[in-house]
């Protein structure tokens, strides 16, 4: 009862917090210089199109309405249509949202295991020259300029060496013949390899610094000790003692460092013309596409809310202190 | 008997004495702190690798009074239409129409200075004046900060500069500076606030309210000046991470069209089509990115070093 | 027989300002069911004795001399795999409950079982759970909290689950460190109860260190006054207590306060703390002893035999047999 209580709260709170980023939202958009009308609606459409959009929107009504207008617009996802597709822009990031999932979930999940298994090593092995070694490369990984990166990473192993692709989900060949499932999927991996690596690369450093400092926290705990005290050997008290308590507070860094990988995703997603809600993002601002370029923004505080609530539930399950 | 704040001792008698024995308190605990700082390896690589990015910040203003040609951004060598790689007169070599790379590095030096510095500076005021305030007034207020605090900090930054710029157009770079600032201060008040709480019902706090101080007074006169400390270690990291999205934000081509950062400096080596060809061109923002915040880093490492001795490395006497 | 003894020891800290030699020249026997208490202040290296005894002392830290006895073996030679075996086996210890030393994210039975498995590797289920509920009926747990977290148990009963697992393997020598000493009144008396019982049915060896004389004196029948690493008095309770010799002693037992007569002796000032710089066999006290400063001593302590079971160790021998 009290869990079921716990997750409804929690879901409360995406409800609430979600509504206040949409009203926001809104009166940015009313406070921006220019026409409301010809933001969002595009200027080469047939009159009478343009007079069906206005009257959807309630962009003829007076601010308190269209307010409200706008928020069952947003909930019913009828975010209006894009300048540059033409089509309702929900229809537009359908269908990159999946893409966008994929990579980020890839590396994110990644980059938190590997992290968190090489900062247990190297704060077990701490002034070990390994420790050294790790602790410097995560260093490094961690103040990388992402796009920079990425860059490097398109020169060296797309153009000098030549063995991943320059960018895209999938070699034009196998859109046009009739590939099987297979070698579909083992494209969409050879083109994803350079961009996980970046995301991998960036999020890894900063996992493994906190999972070491963590854990150098946990191994000064006196429940080490205990441990010790009852015989147990050095690979229990490491694996089932120190880690998991030192997991604990790199799983609730995973929630607040969303924000930041979400920017990195971003670009990402840019320089490897990486299909996904990000690009389209910085697509739709590069283009004055506002309506994109807002079911774009909407659409990714949602995944933040969504996913920081995943991490809230994870925590809870490690962590018998909340639920129990 | 001294109070311990992460490892400073900080002299409750001294405190509410006068100021005069505080000043010495302070120029003490000072010099005590550096040594300890400077002795520390990552303290010093940061500090040496942070005067160097300050000497060529200073030398972007000499640079375009030698030669015109040098000015990063109009400055043009007549001789030169593509890019080219370093030679004698242009020790990186030029951009594709002839601007010294150079020049540009160095003006991307100055003004990554002043984006992490500045923004890092509003943050942290605005962290801690909310955090103290959060602390100290409790309640309603407190919950309604914190609650802001915890919607601000799931926002990723590049993302709402991004539907901002789309909204109200291009910005110019103190408009950018002062949106990272707003974007960043919820870490820090977070941590201001619980430090203000812990303060709060000690003695000397307790001591001032007895004597008729007013709330603004408490704050300003007697909580800030401990968790100030605190707040420049918190400092260093958002001067890192201002950088970072400022530098994000030119390389996407929203950044101050009339400025040249190291993020505006990728992105023309990016859109020209030079990246596969001029290596000169695509290393030397990116490193210098990287080098800036790694000096950043290490300083704050270094600091929370010094203000929490649990972290030195020394033996249990 | 002793069940241990200890002959000699001395042990150094190494830090930054040189060797801190935090035991010095110790040498005390534990018969079975007979209690030794360790009293003295913080610091003056009882904790660092009970470390060496399990072996457990932290890494900036070296036995220099001497030799510990306990059951044909020699305890300062053992390797970690030896001292592994012993652990939580032959000697085990119970430590402060306030102290954090549960494991927040384990189960309680979990970790008494713990104890168990990791020395009978091969014992059946049903023994197991035997076992483990014989052990919390001996600290008097209720059956029903067994599968409870750490964070639900109030001070009290973590300090008995502490004890049950000190007890798990019925070892021969238990190690008390300050088991109480953040409980209050009421809770310390029962579980000091609880200690006197248990250590009288299992008939164990039994060191408790305290700077709590009244507790000490509560459960021990021998008693060790240590101060800044060296052994200044010891005796039995009776003798201790009731005709303290050394200068410290007579100090520790002034600063307590009693009802009916407020001080009963005049406590000399304590300036300073103890050098443990100092070299070996050097008196400790002198830099606050009235004895050394007002005579002018050579500073080199020898233990004065007064009773059979009772000395005290000072530069003054005629001054300890004249005020007794």
């Amino acid at each position: 009862m009290r869990n079921q209580i716990y997750i409804l709260g929690k879901l409360m709170e995406i409800v609430i917090i979600f509504f206040v980023i949409m009203t926001v939202l809104f009166f940015l958009f009313r406070l921006s210089p220019g026409d409301p009308v010809s933001k969002v609606v595009d200027p080469m459409l047939t009159p009478e199109d343009t007079q069906y959009l206005i009257e959807q929107m309630g962009l003829d009504k007076p601010i308190w309405e269209q307010y409200m207008v706008y928020l069952k617009n947003c909930s019913t996802g009828n975010l209006g249509v894009s300048f540059h597709y033409g089509e309702p822009v929900f229809k537009i990031i359908k269908e990159r949202l999946g893409w966008t999932i994929l990579l980020f979930t890839s590396s994110t999940v990644l980059a938190a295991l590997v992290g968190v298994f090489l900062g247990k090593i190297s704060a077990w092995n701490k002034g070990s020259r390994l420790d050294n070694i790790l602790s410097i490369s995560a260093l490094v990984c961690y103040t990388l300029f992402i796009p920079w990166f990425a860059l490097l990473l398109l020169w060296i192993f797309g153009f000098k060496i030549g063995i991943f692709p320059l960018g895209g989900i999938l070699s034009p060949e196998l859109w046009v013949t009739n590939s099987s499932w297979f070698a579909r999927g083992l494209d969409i991996l050879h083109h994803m390899i350079l961009p996980l690596i970046t995301l991998f690369i960036i999020n890894l450093g900063s996992y493994l610094l906190l999972m070491r400092s963590s854990m150098l926290g946990v191994l000064r705990e006196d429940y080490i000790i205990t441990a010790r005290a009852k015989g147990l050997s050095e690979k229990v008290i490491r694996n089932k003692h120190a880690a998991k308590n030192a997991a604990l507070p790199v799983v609730t860094s995973v929630g607040l460092s969303l924000a930041f990988s979400i920017n990195g995703g971003a670009l990402t997603e840019q320089i490897f013309t990486w299909p996904g809600i990000g690009r389209e993002l910085i697509f739709a601002v590069s283009n004055n596409d506002y309506p994109l370029a807002q079911a774009c923004f909407l659409l990714i505080a949602l995944v933040v809310l969504l996913a920081n609530f995943i991490v809230d539930m994870l925590y809870a399950y490690l962590d018998p202190r909340i639920t129990h | 008997m001294p109070i311990w704040i992460r490892g400073l001792p900080i002299d409750v008698r001294g405190r509410t004495k006068g100021v005069f024995m505080l000043k010495n308190h302070y120029v003490q605990r000072f010099l005590q702190s550096w040594k300890i700082f400077i002795e520390n390896p990552l303290g010093k690589t940061g500090v040496i690798i942070l005067f160097v990015f300050m000497v060529m910040a200073l030398a972007s203003f000499v640079v375009p009074h030698i030669n015109p040609m040098y000015d990063p951004m109009i400055g043009i060598d007549p001789n030169i239409s593509i890019s080219t790689g370093p030679s004698l007169t242009h020790w990186l070599g030029t951009d594709n129409v002839g601007r010294d790379l150079f020049a540009q590095l160095l003006e991307g030096a100055k003004v990554a200075f002043i984006v992490g510095l500045s923004s890092a500076f509003f943050s942290i005021v605005l962290g801690m004046v909310i955090g103290m305030i959060s602390g100290y007034a409790g309640g309603t207020l407190d919950t309604f900060l914190m609650r802001t605090a915890d919607i601000i900090m799931v926002l990723p930054s590049l993302v709402i500069l991004l539907i901002l710029s789309s909204l109200f157009g291009q910005f110019n770079i103190w408009i950018i500076v002062f949106i990272i600032a707003i974007m960043r201060w919820p870490a820090v008040s977070r941590v201001i606030r619980s430090q203000t709480l812990s303060l709060k019902h000690r003695p000397f706090i307790e001591a001032s309210k007895v004597a008729g101080a007013s709330h603004l007074r408490i704050i300003f006169r007697h909580i800030m000046p401990n968790v100030l400390p605190l707040a420049f270690l918190y400092m260093t990291f958002r001067v890192t991470s201002a950088i970072l999205v400022e530098a994000a934000l030119s390389f996407l081509g929203f950044g101050d069209p009339s400025q040249v950062s190291w993020g505006m400096m990728l992105q023309w080596v990016w859109k020209s089509g030079n990246m596969f060809h001029a290596p000169y061109w695509l290393l030397p923002p990116g490193i210098s990115i990287s080098l800036l915040t790694l000096a950043f880093y290490l300083l704050g490492r270094a600091m929370d070093e010094v203000l929490d001795p649990r972290l030195r490395k020394e033996g249990r006497a | 027989m002793a069940l241990i003894s200890i002959k000699n020891l001395s042990i150094g800290y190494q830090t930054k300002g040189g060797l801190l030699k935090a035991v010095d020249n110790i040498s005390f026997e534990i018969e079975q069911g007979r209690p030794l208490g360790l009293v003295g202040e913080s610091g003056c290296g009882k904790t660092t004795i009970g470390m060496t005894l399990m072996g457990l002392l932290p890494d900036n830290a070296r036995i220099l001399s001497g030799s510990i006895d306990f059951q044909n073996h020699d305890l300062t030679q053992l390797g970690e795999d030896q001292w592994r075996k012993i652990r939580g086996k032959d000697i085990a210890m119970i430590f402060q409950a306030a102290m954090n030393a549960l494991n927040p994210v384990m189960r309680v039975d979990e970790q008494v079982i713990e104890a168990i498995v990791t020395h009978k590797p091969g014992i059946s289920p049903g023994d197991l759970d035997k076992r483990v509920k014989e052990l919390f009926d001996l600290v008097e747990i209720p059956r029903i909290r067994m599968k409870d977290y750490p964070h639900e148990y109030s001070g009290g009963m973590k300090q008995r689950v502490i004890i049950a697992m000190a007890l798990a393997c019925n070892p021969q020598l238990i190690i008390a460190d300050e088991p109480t000493t953040a409980l209050d009144v009421i809770v310390q008396d029962q579980i000091l109860q609880e200690i006197r019982s248990l250590q009288m049915i299992m008939d164990t060896g039994l060191i408790f260190i305290s700077h709590d004389i009244a507790v000490v004196a509560s459960v021990c029948r021998d008693i060790c006054v240590m101060y800044g690493g060296q052994i200044v008095e010891m005796g039995t309770r009776e003798e201790v207590f009731g005709t303290p010799c050394h200068p410290y002693t007579k100090t520790l037992l002034g600063s307590y306060l009693s009802l009916n007569n407020e001080w009963k002796v005049i406590i000399p000032t304590m300036r300073k703390a103890p050098d443990l710089t100092l070299k070996s066999g050097c008196c400790r006290f002198a830099v606050n002893c009235k004895i050394c400063s007002n005579a002018g001593t050579s500073g080199i302590p020898s233990w004065i035999n007064i009773s059979k079971t009772h000395r005290a160790l000072c530069c003054s021998e005629g001054i300890i047999r004249k005020k007794k």
